[in-house]
């Protein structure tokens, strides 16, 4: 009998083969090509696995990266309003300057916020954009009374700007002037006031 | 693996399909690793130009005097002074570029503050910057500038006059001089010489360089012309004229409110005409066109004790 067996490919000179020997030795072929097919889905299936795996760990790894990254940025916007709250009462569209006598740390000019509000729409973002509100009121605070410019004696709430929806609210002391007419003539008024900034961060 | 009779190499199927599904594993591995890396250092940029800007904000409530401050980074970094002259108020966009692996990071993200005025070269470059602050009054204040220089940058200030020599000392900042000055320092001369890389011209009100000269009007625009590069400099002037004319706006209108109150300030026509020469404002140039209706402004303002505008 002569048999060219190789581990790997088989090879028979069938002819020469008995008919029962030459069955015995397709089976043997056609089990070795199912077991090695077996072997290539189980390493596909490895091999898939583990691209898997990897894929997985790497979104895990970005997610968890991108949650820093939101966190830290809303930190910094906290951060810069809570520090804005005290630059707002100092800049030149809110500071009273030398209107009230000497520069004045904290001083809020009212008579030019009340012009401000007509034109606010210009500073849009100028300050933040997490901004929602920014509002002044006088102390102690009571029932709430808008300021406009046809009620402007006797009010206590200047809403400078707002969004329509809230945040939560980042307050400061400040002195609050304003021109008032009285019986000897012009004269300071200033107030102890509030200047609260509502901050709603972005989603 | 198996070598046949002839000593040929046979690799199989599944060692060859391994093989190759394994190579490309490890590509994707490296590129994700790669991205991920690129990612991280766009952040990094972009927070580090955020927590600038943050930073900044205790600078902008002065009065009279100067501030100073100091920004030290971890690492060798570039930050980009970016300046957009267009819209309302303009912005000012910080773009920062840190060292990593021997190479500059590439950032994308732009950090913009509409409120800020920096005054500095192109880019500024080092581990640790200084910073500082002056109000700029015109007449009224404005707003407050930044000057950003790095400690690998110095100035030489040299035949300063007594109140810039004070002004300067008092900040305290190591990089700029007025003695010792070394080879490498920039020196801005106040008198004519030969050996300066600008001279200031205080009765002119210029900075000449030999690339061109800019005017200003006042200290606070002097150090911005010192410390800036021509093209910032004159698109953050247009961006202060913008602001000028949007208060000396809100000034007039103020004017006609406290009018109400029986408080004449009599100024709306000088107002008027500040606001149109502001807005019309081409570069620093016709800057001095400016400079009488403001000391005029100023003038009546003060003359008014009891209404004062600002």
């Amino acid at each position: 009998m002569q048999t060219m067996v190789n581990k790997r490919h088989l090879t028979v000179s069938f002819m020469k083969l008995p008919l029962k020997e030459c069955s015995w030795l397709i089976k043997t072929k056609m089990r070795k090509t199912i077991r090695a097919q077996m072997k290539i889905q189980q390493m596909s299936f490895m091999l898939m696995a583990v691209t898997l795996f990897f894929i997985l760990v790497g979104l895990f790894a970005l997610v968890f990266g991108l949650s820093g990254v939101k966190q830290s940025a809303l930190a910094l916007e906290e951060k810069n309003v809570l520090l804005l709250v005290t630059k707002l009462a100092n800049s030149p569209e809110f500071s009273c300057g030398n209107s009230f006598g000497s520069n004045k740390m904290n001083c809020i000019d009212a008579d030019k916020v009340m012009v401000l509000k007509d034109s606010i729409d210009k500073y849009t973002g100028f300050w933040g954009s997490g901004i929602q509100n920014i509002m002044i009121r006088t102390m102690p605070i009571a029932e709430t009374k808008l300021c406009t410019k046809s009620s402007y004696d006797g009010c206590n709430t200047i809403d400078v700007f707002s969004k329509g929806s809230t945040g939560f609210p980042i307050e400061n002391f400040v002195s609050l002037c304003r021109k008032q007419a009285g019986q000897n003539g012009v004269y300071d008024k200033c107030e102890v006031a509030k200047l609260i900034i509502y901050y709603n961060e972005k989603q | 693996m198996i070598n046949n009779k002839n000593g040929f190499l046979q690799i199989s199927f599944p060692w060859l399909f391994a093989i190759i599904v394994g190579i490309f594993i490890l590509f994707l591995a490296i590129y994700g690793v790669t991205k991920l890396i690129q990612t991280e250092e766009t952040i990094q940029g972009a927070k580090t130009s955020k927590e600038i800007g943050v930073l900044l904000n205790p600078l902008e409530t002065g009065f009279e005097e100067a501030k100073a401050s100091s920004i030290t980074f971890p690492v060798e970094t570039r930050v980009y002074n970016i300046c957009n002259d267009f819209g309302e108020f303009g912005n000012q966009v910080i773009t920062v570029s840190q060292m990593s692996f021997n190479k500059w990071t590439k950032t994308d993200i732009d950090v913009n503050f509409p409120n800020k005025y920096i005054f500095s070269t192109d880019f500024v470059e080092g581990k640790k910057m200084y910073v500082f602050s002056k109000p700029f009054d015109f007449p009224f204040k404005v707003t407050d500038l930044i000057y950003m220089t790095s400690t690998s940058d110095s100035y030489c200030f040299i035949d300063a006059p007594e109140e810039i020599q004070d002004e300067i000392g008092n900040l305290n900042q190591e990089n700029l001089l007025f003695e010792n000055c070394t080879e490498k320092s920039i020196a801005v001369c106040f008198s004519d010489r030969n050996d300066c890389d600008m001279v200031v011209n205080y009765n002119k009100g210029s900075v000449e360089r030999p690339s061109g000269n800019v005017y200003f009007e006042g200290d606070a625009l002097m150090y911005a012309a010192i410390f800036s590069s021509e093209d910032n400099y004159e698109c953050q002037l247009k961006r202060l004229m913008k602001k000028i004319s949007s208060l000396a706006q809100l000034y007039k209108e103020k004017s006609a409110f406290v009018a109400l109150s029986g408080c004449n300030s009599n100024l709306d026509s000088d107002l008027q005409m500040l606001i149109t020469s502001a807005e019309g404002l081409e570069n620093s140039a016709n800057l001095y066109s400016l400079s009488a209706i403001v000391s005029d402004i100023e003038r009546k303002n003060q003359e008014n004790s009891q209404c004062k505008l600002w």
